[in-house]
């Protein structure tokens, strides 16, 4: 059931997931489309996210968005009122008590330790939205498991010192009894600029041919139960419910929307190990997070080979 | 005038040894059609692969007659269904 | 368990057959020997991944005797190849053709049967009566041909193969301003009896689509008393259908069963169509299999693309672009096997599918399913043949009908149930 609406003032919005933005040219969202779009949330009982761009936008722009209840995701250096930071790298500064997002290889993960668990410190929450799954090839998984646990290993001594932590990677499994995912076309669909809707803010950028209907003429998803759960044959099997289950970079690397590919499966499984690596030396330090539940060991990596033996 | 009579039956396993043997010696005759004398290594290696595929073959046929006794006929020989691991005597000219 | 690795060795065809999904048919696009021997090496070097226990090497067009030159030089290298590394293939491989049987008789196609016969799995596709067939398979137009003392009639020599009747006819040319249609029946009929004899046991494969549904039972007589005693008859999977198709469908085939029953035809002949298990529902687990192998099979074109089946190929596609998994220079990229390997029933099917109370036999095609869906996907489930097929259920449940209750009348059912698993001996 849809319940979110993202809205994406500008082209130049800045990217909170997967996509990049950085090669777009200014184009705002047109005054009545967003105010239809703001109409439509309403009616549809939706929450709305605004995305915002690097400048400052018209006062009546400002007014309109004010006139109802919203997310605000913002870039770092503009990001006044944010709830949602999207930071500029690993040198940028980060604003206390909020959520932010930034996006890092795996290199440069591994290369900035010190400066994410002082960020863990300072952050309502962290995302971390790995720029880099694509390439992500078997003999990488050795390190990216030991960068896991190392992250880990600084997430406890925030724990020990009183502090509690929200970091996607992380900390997110440890919650989960079922999916967490995007739900791109299913429980959250994007207002893009040029006034149409589309499955995520992905699916825009890379093709304004994907839309899924526009303001006039209303939604227009076809095939909806393929962007559900219970229509992802290895996704309903597993429970690496951290995974974000992304059907952009789903259907560009599968080409079906549906079906994972070998390299995001191992990235969720990887984390959710690290998750239940957390588990076991929070629990070592006497450290108990209320509504956590144990995460089960498993060697497999990717759920498709357990579909496979199925058949 | 021909015979044709079902004389016995052999196990799944015993039917999977002699197809083996039966793809291989087509496989190995039909290659000897392509392969000459000028490629000295293969062509060696595949006369004495045929003699060897060849004896086997018919030692897997005298083993199994003996075996469970099969009825015979001067004139006759045995095929196998691949399907049913049926023997079935076959002999033409049997009167 | 077998694997099906597709040439696509040309797009060119002497027939322009009107039901034909292959819609990007070219004299272009021929495979190059350099691409063929690449595929080759690729697949063959990784035994471990391709570790099936057989091999079907398959060869399509358009019509694959038209490059019949290079389909022997592929066919050698491959019984050279695993012979020479010892690939556990050599032990256990075929090769397939589906033709349309113009030039089955043609001395290079000849001689490619001979050397290869005992591992050749040909099927040559005649659709039945000459009006059946030439209603839909039908001579390409072309240009009139170049002047050659070669054209014409020409007459093949007499030896222990050939026919001295059998005479091969090009294509008579439309008149200026006209476009006749030729049938290409008589070039393909002619061709059976050397067939029937080189390859005892062979079946026919034959397509029906709405215009052909008059002549269905017929047609399925026909090929019988021309001595082929195995019929594979299927409906096309396009949306092809009119109001009234199921109907008359119906009619043929029960009018079919009827004549196969009460001429005892059933004892040595099989069509496809009748068949003890289709028409049962099937549980939501149990019977969840993909019923099609697309993504078990590798087909491979002129460029050297792989597919998951040649129906994902561009030329095999109307309105969807090709699903190409890989090249021989780069190899398979297994991600994008991966929603064909976890396909199954259930995920692409409707509710009123899954839940059928006729549902097992009926049938799919995954590249039709892809090109038909509403999104760039092999999930949805076409299903512009149920009504077909629910006429096939009831005309095949009069079948079994009738024909169980005649054997048991006639004390014969026992026989019958042994005789079954006979139908297609193999022999040594």
């Amino acid at each position: 059931m849809l319940t979110y609406l993202i809205i994406l003032l500008d082209d130049t919005s800045a990217s909170y997931c997967h996509y990049e933005t950085s090669q777009k040219e200014r184009r705002l969202i047109g005054l009545d489309d967003l105010k239809a779009g703001i109409m439509f949330a309403m009616k549809e009982n939706l929450n709305i996210q605004f995305v915002y761009p690097g400048y400052e936008l018209p006062a009546e722009y400002l007014e309109v968005i004010d006139s109802v209840d919203h997310t605000d995701i913002k870039p770092s250096g503009h990001s006044d009122g944010a709830d949602v930071v999207v930071l500029n790298g690993w040198d940028d500064e980060v604003p206390e008590g909020t959520t932010c997002v930034i996006h890092s290889s795996r290199q440069e993960l591994a290369e900035h330790l010190p400066v994410l668990t002082s960020w863990l410190g300072r952050v309502a929450r962290l995302n971390i939205v790995l720029t880099d799954v694509e390439t992500f090839t078997d003999t990488a998984i050795a390190s990216y498991k030991q960068t896991l646990e190392a992250i880990a290993d600084g997430v406890v001594e925030k724990y020990k010192a009183g502090k509690a932590v929200q970091l996607n990677l992380l900390t997110d499994r440890l919650m989960l009894t079922a999916m967490n995912n995007c739900g791109a076309g299913d429980t959250t669909v994007t207002l893009a600029p040029d006034g149409r809707f589309y499955l995520c803010p992905a699916f825009y950028y890379e093709d304004e041919r994907q839309n899924v209907g526009d303001l006039t003429s209303g939604l227009d998803i076809k095939n909806p139960q393929l962007l559900r759960l219970d229509h992802a044959p290895i996704c309903r099997v597993c429970d690496a419910y951290n995974c974000r289950r992304c059907i952009w970079m789903n259907r560009r690397l599968t080409q079906d929307a549906n079906t994972p590919s070998h390299q995001q499966c191992v990235v969720a499984h990887l984390e959710r190990n690290a998750s239940r690596y957390l588990q076991m030396k929070l629990s070592d330090a006497g450290i108990q997070l209320n509504g956590s539940r144990l995460i089960e060991e498993m060697e497999e990596l990717d759920p498709f080979n357990i579909v496979n033996r199925w058949k | 005038m021909e015979i044709r009579k079902i004389v016995g039956q052999v196990t799944p396993a015993e039917r999977d040894e002699i197809q083996k043997l039966f793809e291989r010696k087509n496989g190995l005759t039909e290659l000897a059609k392509i392969v000459t004398a000028d490629n000295d290594e293969l062509y060696e290696k595949l006369i004495k692969d045929m003699g060897e595929t060849g004896t086997k073959f018919q030692q897997w046929w005298d083993a199994k007659a003996q075996q469970y006794g099969w009825e015979s006929h001067p004139k006759g020989n045995w095929e196998i269904n691949f399907q049913t691991c049926e023997i079935t005597l076959v002999a033409k000219d049997a009167w | 368990m077998a694997k099906s690795i597709t040439f696509i060795v040309t797009k060119d065809c002497q027939l322009a057959c009107k039901y034909c999904y292959l819609v990007g048919k070219n004299t272009k696009e021929r495979m190059s020997w350099e691409v063929a021997k690449e595929a080759i090496d690729y697949i063959l070097e990784r035994e471990q991944e391709f570790n099936e226990e057989s091999v079907i090497w398959d060869f399509i067009g358009g019509e694959p005797f038209l490059e019949i030159e290079l389909i022997d030089k592929i066919c050698d290298y491959l019984k050279m190849e695993m012979y020479r590394r010892g690939h556990h293939w050599f032990d256990s491989y075929r090769f397939s053709f589906s033709t349309n049987g113009i030039n089955y008789h043609t001395e290079k196609v000849q001689r490619f049967i001979e050397k290869n016969h005992n591992h050749l799995s040909v099927g040559i596709t005649i659709d039945g009566t000459k009006r059946k067939h030439d209603l839909n398979r039908v001579w390409k137009k072309q240009d009139p041909p170049p002047t050659s003392p070669c054209k014409g009639r020409e007459k093949l020599p007499i030896d222990g193969k050939h026919r001295a009747d059998t005479i091969y006819s090009p294509p008579s040319q439309g008149g200026a301003g006209g476009e006749s249609e030729r049938g290409s029946y008589d070039d393909v009929v002619r061709n059976i009896p050397l067939w029937l004899e080189q390859f005892p046991g062979a079946a026919t494969k034959v397509t029906i689509s709405s215009p052909d549904i008059p002549y269905i039972k017929e047609s399925v007589l026909h090929l019988y008393s021309l001595g082929i005693k195995e019929v594979n008859i299927n409906c096309v999977f396009e949306d092809v259908w009119h109001e009234g198709d199921d109907k008359a469908f119906e009619q043929q085939l029960t009018e079919l069963a009827d004549e196969i029953i009460d001429n005892d035809l059933f004892r040595d002949h099989a069509c496809s169509f009748y068949s003890e298990h289709i028409g049962k529902p099937m549980d939501r687990e149990k019977d969840n299999q993909n019923w099609c192998g697309a993504g078990k099979m590798l087909a491979i074109d002129a460029t050297g693309n792989f597919y998951p089946c040649t129906r994902f190929a561009a030329y095999s596609l109307r309105s969807k672009p090709a699903w190409i998994i890989g090249n021989i220079h780069d190899g398979i990229d297994q991600n994008k096997l991966r929603p064909f390997l976890t396909l199954d029933r259930t995920t692409q099917s409707k509710p009123e599918c899954i839940d059928c109370e006729v549902a097992s036999g009926c049938a799919w095609c995954q590249g039709e399913n892809y090109d038909a869906a509403d999104t760039h996907t092999v999930f949805q489930r076409s299903t512009v043949i149920c009504r077909m097929h629910k006429a096939r259920v009831r005309a095949n449940n009069y079948y079994w009908n009738k024909l169980f209750r005649k054997l048991e009348l006639e004390g014969r059912r026992e026989e019958y149930e042994k005789q079954k698993s006979k139908v297609k001996e193999t022999t040594c």
